[in-house]
C-alpha cells in the first residue's frame, strides 16, 4: 500500500523504468523479426526454385570474404557484451574501449560489404538483371536483405559512437547502464540476423 | 571519468558438463564467443561438402544454435523477464510458419 502510494507520487522506480525501456526495444525488435522474415522467405523461395542461378553467383563470389566479415560481426558482438560487463563492474574506460571496438568492427563489416558489392557488380549481378542473364532475379533478392542489414549495421555504428560519447561524459555507472544494454539488444539482434543470412545466402 | 579497480569478476568461472570448472577472461561471454567461432568454422567447412538435404539440415541446425546462443547469453533472455522472450518468439513462430507454408506450397510462383 505504502509502495503503491509512493509510486503514485514519484512514478516508476529506476529499475522499472529500465525494464520498460528494454521492453520497448524488444517490441521494436519483434517488428524487425517480421520485416527480415519476409526478406528471408523471399530469398529462400528463389533459392529453392532457381538453384542454378545461385550456383553461378557463388562461382563468381566465393565465401572467403563474407566468412571473414562474419567473424568481424561475431567479434563485435563479443566486444559489445564485454563493454556491458565492464560498466556493470564500474569500469568506464573499459566500456569506452569495448564499445569503440564494436563500432570499429561494425565499420569494417560495412566496408567489406561494399567491397563484396563492387565485386558482384563487376561480375554483372545487378538489381535489374534481364531474363537473358544467368543472374536473372538474383540481384534484388540478394541486395535487399543484405543492404537492409548493412543499413542496420551503419545505424548500430552511429549508436555505438553515441554510447561511447555518453560514456566519456560519465553518463553510465554500475547503477545506470540501461543505455548500454538497449544498444546491446539492437546490436546482437543485427548479429543474429546476419548469422541466419550468412547460412541461407552463402552456405546452403 | 573514473575507472576504479575491481577484484576479478566472479563470472569468470564457467562450469562445463561434468561439473568441471574453468576460468576464462570474460567468463561465459568469451566462452560463447569461442563456441560461435568454432561453429562458424564448421559451417564453412560443411559448405564445401557435396550438396544434399542432410547438409542443409545440419547447416540450418548450426545457424539456429548460434542464433540461440546469442539471444540467450548475449541478449540475456536466460535471466531476463519471460515477457521479453515471448515478445521475440510470437512473431518468430508466425513468420516461420508463414515461410514454411510458402516454401512447401506446390504452386509454382515466385515473390
Amino acid at each position: 500500500m505504502a509502495e503503491a502510494t509512493a509510486h503514485a507520487h514519484h512514478g516508476p522506480s529506476p529499475q522499472e523504468q529500465a525494464e520498460n525501456i528494454k521492453f520497448g526495444v524488444w517490441l521494436y525488435l519483434a517488428s524487425e523479426v517480421i520485416i527480415f522474415s519476409v526478406f528471408i522467405t523471399i530469398y529462400a523461395l528463389f533459392r529453392v526454385q532457381n538453384p542454378d542461378t545461385v550456383f553461378h553467383v557463388r562461382e563468381e563470389l566465393g565465401i572467403a570474404l563474407v566468412s571473414f566479415n562474419t567473424f568481424l560481426l561475431l567479434t563485435s558482438s563479443w566486444a559489445m557484451v564485454m563493454g556491458l560487463r565492464a560498466i556493470q563492474a564500474g569500469k568506464q574506460r573499459a566500456l569506452i574501449a569495448w564499445i569503440g571496438l564494436t563500432a570499429l568492427l561494425g565499420t569494417a563489416f560495412v566496408g567489406l560489404q561494399y567491397v563484396e558489392y563492387t565485386e558482384l557488380a563487376h561480375a554483372g549481378v545487378a538489381i535489374n538483371n534481364t531474363n537473358a542473364s544467368v543472374f536473372a532475379g538474383f540481384g534484388m533478392r540478394f541486395y535487399t536483405p543484405t543492404a537492409f542489414h548493412g543499413a542496420h549495421v551503419i545505424i548500430g555504428v552511429i549508436w555505438a559512437l553515441w554510447v561511447v560519447w555518453r560514456a566519456w561524459k560519465g553518463h553510465y555507472s554500475t547503477e545506470n547502464y540501461v543505455g548500454v544494454e538497449t544498444f546491446g539488444l539492437y546490436w546482437h539482434f543485427v548479429d543474429v540476423v546476419w548469422i541466419l543470412l550468412f547460412t541461407l545466402i552463402y552456405l546452403v | 571519468m573514473t575507472d576504479e579497480t575491481h577484484p576479478p569478476h566472479h563470472h569468470d568461472a564457467i562450469i562445463l558438463p561434468g561439473t568441471r570448472r574453468i576460468r576464462l577472461p570474460g567468463g561465459i561471454y568469451t566462452f560463447v564467443f569461442v563456441v560461435l567461432a568454432v561453429l562458424t568454422l564448421v559451417e564453412i567447412f560443411l559448405a564445401g561438402m557435396p550438396e544434399g538435404p542432410a547438409r542443409v539440415l545440419v547447416l540450418f541446425g548450426i545457424a539456429i544454435g548460434k542464433a540461440a546462443l546469442v539471444v540467450i547469453y548475449y541478449m540475456h533472455l536466460k535471466d531476463d523477464r519471460r515477457i521479453f522472450a515471448w515478445t521475440l518468439l510470437v512473431p518468430l513462430i508466425f513468420a516461420t510458419l508463414g515461410g514454411f507454408f510458402l516454401l512447401l506450397s506446390p504452386a509454382p510462383y515466385s515473390l
